[in-house]
């Protein structure tokens, strides 16, 4: 026993100080940190102020556009202001909790001003002042010694400089690139298709409203002008055939109710929200880390037996210990290598999750929630011992007979081969989590703890979990059983790797 | 030395009784018989291919012998008291990564002392050994000759009663062989019985109180260099001018025979070189007078012992050559 620990915190203390260990333990945290703040991060400072021209010459489109483009950005205000409030106010007891107004409420209660004048109260001490988020979209003036009300032909070509960023345009004494340009005509209502009116069809190919911008991938703005329009041309449209604009805004409005809904669950909670699709596909995410770190550490493993065999190392340490002491210390040492680095993953995790978490109906929140109510971790830690074992087993195996990395390498792509499945099947496996698929992988030892981890949320039977899990441990057993038969005869070998025949034929030495 | 003497055992530190080790169909060693005495440096000698690794790799319980018995230290495994055995391998390896004091210290540890004992003994030996400056450096920072210093260093960290070295001297430079035969002579000093193998007949000769000597897995010699002399017969060189035909009459002669020497040396061209071969026991001095007797004028008269590398030759030259050829 001795040994075993003294050859495994060998390996325990050599593998710790090698880049790759510290790169795995600060690769996946860093991940995690990126997905969530990378969004937001980019959200913030990554889209600058975009600068349209908007040239009107009907003269009754661009009060509406100005309009839906400043609601959007009330939309993204009130979120941010929610979300501030929600971090920095005391929370108060349940009766007097805090409802955030609707978009319409806010605005037109007076914006933020007023919103942040009737929260002030509750402000913790110390609490930063708000920031308002930039809008977006700002609109500029037509260049000096351009008319609005000249040909849009000639705007075009004189725009043209502008929009494709050769010629700059001077906002508030600020020299900023024109990123879009609309153009309406004189005679929109002309053009306006309605559905029965085929002739629309000659029109085709004439566009009415023009919208010129070098940004493709963008359509933000395009978007929302679009709509805008649209809608407002709808809302003239009903009048005009005298309708009652109000009412059918109003029955636009009018839904049936619909819930999903989860048989499973306990009566009166059976109610499907976000945290339950965060449960079914949080597992994936978990398979994902749990063949990151078998692969990993198991490469770990090839490569320490590969350097003793090469340089002969073993010989020395046989003479100290004995092959099986070797291996079994081996076993232990990686394992806990392994163990360290998945273990900080989680703790960076939950770590990460709960700094970044903030109300409840927070995406960050609730994947947390859904981790703690869940035994997510305890699966993920039993499956990764175990998947580790059994290929360790195989890892051992193949590196005690192979006299080179280069050597290991070509068997190992075999293995590689076959842990590539679980991957490729992660993403269909939530889907249908007890169909036939899945079922019939999760019984293949080597595919067991990815394919159960996989299933983890979807209560995959009894009978499957505690089956797959037993099938799991005797295959393990028997592997490594079978791993320190070749093992203690492969070690000591060198020249060619011996065929599978005479590996065989070791096992009933 | 730190480490008390007082436990070293009386058991004679190995007995090897009719061993056998067959790999296949191939009699890698074939019914060995051997033992050593305590304190004694050992010459385990050799051609290539004629089981010494193997026989040393049975010692240390590494690979079971087909038949036959050993015994290390009184114990019949070599597992039980591998706290007091060293070992040192043919191909020789250190971790790449590791630092020096850090291979020697982890090795000692297995050897069963504590590791603080185990790093204060490696930077000990280092610095005794002219490695100093190394001790901090990743093994892969050294030459192959320091390398198999430290791996010298790290086989003996724990101060083994029995120390087995498996070519400890191929790929040093003679000044390191001079260290590596210095650090055995250390240990016999010590009382510590050492066995080393090798095919450079000069160390064996220097180094050696007895041999052992394999060819194709059998024990072809087994005794003193004293007595493995004795194997050749005595030789007597000289150099004359005169006619050498009456020495062969003399019944202590055994042969005379020219021997070539390269011209242009400091004897004339016409000075010709013969060995005699001599009869055991011939006083040399016998011969010396005869020459005088029968008239015959030496330049030189030299009374040689054949060396072991004769000795060898004669025993396994052949045998060498066609495992060579093999």
């Amino acid at each position: 026993m001795k040994y075993i620990f003294l050859v495994a915190w060998r390996e325990y203390a050599e593998n710790a100080k090698t880049k790759g260990f510290w790169l795995g333990i600060f690769l996946v945290p860093i991940m995690i940190l990126g997905s969530i703040q990378v969004p937001i991060w980019l959200a913030k400072k990554g889209t600058p102020v975009r600068y349209y021209a908007l040239v009107d010459q009907s003269e009754t489109l661009a009060p509406v556009i100005e309009a839906r483009l400043e609601r959007s950005h009330q939309k993204q205000v009130l979120a941010d202001i929610n979300g501030y409030v929600q971090k920095h106010t005391i929370p108060a007891g349940k009766s007097a909790a805090l409802t955030p107004p609707s978009l319409d409420q806010f605005i037109s209660q007076g914006g933020v001003v007023s919103y942040l004048k009737a929260v002030q109260a509750r402000l913790k001490l110390g609490a930063p002042p708000f920031k308002a988020p930039r809008r977006d979209f700002q609109p500029v003036p037509l260049p000096a010694g351009m008319r609005a009300d000249t040909d849009l032909a000639t705007i075009v070509e004189r725009l043209r400089p502008y929009l494709r960023g050769d010629q700059k345009l001077e906002v508030g004494g600020q020299w900023v690139s024109l990123s879009a340009a609309i153009l309406i005509p004189r005679d929109i209502e002309k053009q306006i298709v309605r559905p029965p009116d085929k002739s629309a069809d000659s029109t085709a190919g004439v566009t009415a409203i023009q919208y010129w911008s070098g940004n493709l991938a963008d359509t933000k703005l395009r978007d929302e002008v679009e709509q805008s329009v649209n809608t407002e041309i709808r809302r003239r449209e009903y009048l005009l055939r005298g309708m009652d604009a109000a009412a059918i805004r109003a029955v636009e409005q009018t839904y049936a109710p619909f819930a999903s809904l989860n048989p499973k669950k306990e009566a009166g909670q059976e109610a499907v929200n976000s945290a339950d699709i965060i449960r079914q596909w949080a597992p994936s995410a978990f398979v994902y880390l749990l063949w990151v770190a078998i692969f990993a550490v198991v490469q770990m493993l090839l490569t320490n037996i590969i350097e003793e065999k090469s340089n002969r190392i073993i010989e020395v340490l046989l003479s100290s210990v004995t092959p099986g002491e070797l291996m079994m210390g081996k076993l232990f040492g990686i394992a806990a290598v392994g163990l360290t680095m998945v273990g900080s993953w989680m703790l960076a995790l939950f770590g990460i999750l709960s700094w970044k978490a903030g109300g409840a109906s927070d995406v960050t929140s609730q994947v947390l929630t859904a981790l703690q109510s869940s035994n997510l971790i305890l699966m993920f830690s039993v499956y990764f011992l175990l998947g580790y074992l059994l290929y360790a087993a195989l890892i051992l195996a193949l590196g005690s007979v192979c006299n080179t990395l280069k050597e290991a390498q070509s068997y190992m792509g075999v293995i590689t081969m076959m842990m590539m499945v679980p991957l490729l099947t992660m993403s269909f496996i939530p889907k249908d989590p007890n169909g036939v698929l899945a079922r019939v992988l999760s019984w293949i030892p080597i595919y067991t703890p990815f394919i159960m981890m996989n299933r983890a949320m979807a209560d995959p039977p009894l009978f499957d979990l505690i089956g797959t899990l037993v099938l799991l441990i005797v295959a393990t057993v028997g592997a490594l059983w079978m791993a320190a038969k070749v093992f203690r005869i492969g070690i000591l070998r060198t020249g060619q790797p011996p065929k599978l025949v005479e590996m065989l034929r070791w096992l009933k030495r | 030395m730190t480490m008390n003497n007082q436990h070293l055992a009386n058991d004679a530190p190995l007995e090897v009784q009719g061993v056998t080790k067959l790999f296949g169909d191939f009699r890698a060693v074939d019914d060995v018989s051997f033992s050593l005495p305590a304190g004694a440096i050992y010459g385990f000698l050799g051609p290539n291919g004629a089981g010494k690794t193997t026989t040393i790799r049975m010692i240390l319980e590494i690979i079971k012998p087909t038949s036959g018995s050993i015994s290390v230290l009184g114990h019949s495994s070599a597992l039980a008291v591998r706290q007091r055995i060293g070992y040192l391998p043919e191909e020789k390896g250190l971790y790449k990564k590791m630092k020096c004091w850090a291979v020697i210290a982890y090795f000692a540890t297995l050897k069963g002392l504590s590791r603080k004992a185990a790093k204060q003994r490696a930077f000990e030996l280092l610095e005794r050994y002219g490695l100093k400056d190394f001790a901090t450096k990743p093994t892969e920072a050294l030459s192959k000759g320091m390398g198999q210093k430290v791996q010298m260093l790290a086989s003996i960290a724990h101060d083994p009663e029995f120390v087995i070295l498996d070519e400890p001297f191929s790929g040093l430079d003679p000044v390191n062989q001079q260290v590596m035969e210095e650090i055995i002579r250390d240990m016999a000093k010590r009382n510590r019985t050492v066995l080393f193998s090798t095919h450079v007949m000069q160390h064996a000769e220097r180094l050696c109180d007895r041999i052992l000597l394999l060819a194709k897995g059998r024990k072809i010699f087994d005794g003193t260099v004293a007595e493995a002399k004795r194997i050749i017969p005595r030789r007597v060189r000289i150099e004359t001018e005169d006619d050498i035909t009456p020495l062969r009459e003399l019944k202590e002669v055994v042969s005379i025979r020219p021997v070539d020497t390269i011209s242009g040396g400091i004897t004339a061209p016409t000075v010709a070189h013969w060995e005699l071969e001599v009869r055991e026991n011939t006083d040399p001095q016998a011969i010396l007078q005869s020459c005088f007797a029968r008239g015959i004028r030496l330049h030189s008269f030299n009374q040689s012992d054949p060396t072991l590398h004769e000795v060898f030759m004669r025993l396994v030259g052949p045998d060498a050559k066609e495992a060579a050829f093999r």
